[in-house]
């Protein structure tokens, strides 16, 4: 189950930002998303090289907290997605079919000649699309 | 998802842009209208780019971010790749298309290709003033690679070279 999935931008400015508990811990969730930008930093600044592709754009689990685990997905604009879940045995191929259906809603939502670069995605149809892959996440993970 | 349109609809649409920003809009600022046509051209490359770098793996250093968008962008927006690429391995790269598409209809006077060298300036004046009408064709191309380069964390300026027809040089410099 998503708990909230977040979009920074190369200057870990925030474009996106949404979490899909009903608990009121969003700012948790948001403190926890600050935490893993500086993973992703060192991930990407020091490669560890056997045991991730240089060039990957999936990095993988960042780190895994008592209660959530929190993957990272690094695009060849440095723009970076993170998704925290609190599934504690998700598969490796679903969170990467989960980034690759959520790069496609972002490609199409800064594709919009509206949207300033660097401004947060204020798209509604955006956001139905994040719901609606964050709901068949749930369901596959779960079937 | 998608729906196509027609490749002349785009090139027509190109054409008559350069032609209203720089006769209508800012027909006595023909600098303003430059750099306007050229932002336009670096926000849709900075858009394209994103589109077409999805699949991709990171790049790890500029040639190879400069040979995507001589091979796969350039194939994208024009079914062919760049014919040439050149660089001095300081921070600047020149990229020749033999026969850039956007330029195909601009007519080439044969009059004055015979250049004599002559330093009368009457002779040269209608030489001048085509190459400037073909440069204004060239803004927006240029701010397309420019926009997608920024995109990709590689600022830079780039311009362009027109002293062969139809084909046509982009100049890339990289900004340290």
């Amino acid at each position: 189950m998503i708990a909230c999935v977040a979009v920074v931008g190369h200057q870990n400015n925030p474009l996106y930002l949404q979490s899909f508990t009903e608990a009121d811990d969003a700012l948790k969730l948001h403190h926890i998303v600050h935490c893993s930008l500086d993973v992703i930093d060192e991930r990407v600044n020091n490669p560890k090289r056997s045991v991730l592709t240089l060039n990957e754009t999936f990095l993988g689990l960042l780190f895994p907290t008592e209660s959530y685990k929190v993957f990272g997905y690094l695009t060849n604009t440095k723009v970076k997605f993170i998704m925290v879940t609190t599934d504690l045995d998700v598969k490796d191929a679903d969170v990467r079919s989960f980034f690759r259906r959520f790069h496609a809603a972002y490609v199409d939502a800064v594709s919009n000649p509206f949207h300033v670069p660097g401004k947060k995605i204020a798209s509604r149809i955006f956001a139905g699309r994040v719901s609606g892959i964050v709901k068949t996440f749930a369901l596959g993970t779960n079937g | 998802m998608g729906r196509e349109v027609a490749e002349s609809c785009v090139d027509g649409v190109i054409i008559e842009m350069v032609s209203a920003y720089c006769k209508r809009f800012y027909g006595t600022k023909p600098e303003l209208a430059a750099r306007r046509i050229e932002a336009i051209g670096y926000q849709v490359g900075h858009q394209l780019i994103e589109r077409y770098t999805m699949e991709r793996p990171r790049f790890s250093d500029h040639l190879e971010a400069i040979k995507f968008i001589c091979k796969d962008f350039w194939s994208e927006l024009f079914k062919k790749q760049i014919d040439n690429l050149k660089t001095n391995h300081r921070g600047t790269f020149v990229l020749q298309d033999n026969r850039f598409q956007w330029l195909t209809h601009i007519s080439i006077d044969p009059s004055s290709d015979n250049s004599e060298a002559t330093e009368d300036p009457s002779v040269s004046m209608p030489e001048n003033k085509a190459a400037e009408a073909t440069s204004t064709h060239l803004y927006f191309p240029c701010g397309i690679i420019r926009g997608a380069l920024s995109n990709l964390g590689i600022p830079c300026a780039v311009s362009a070279d027109i002293s062969n027809l139809p084909a046509c040089s982009f100049v890339v410099r990289v900004k340290a």
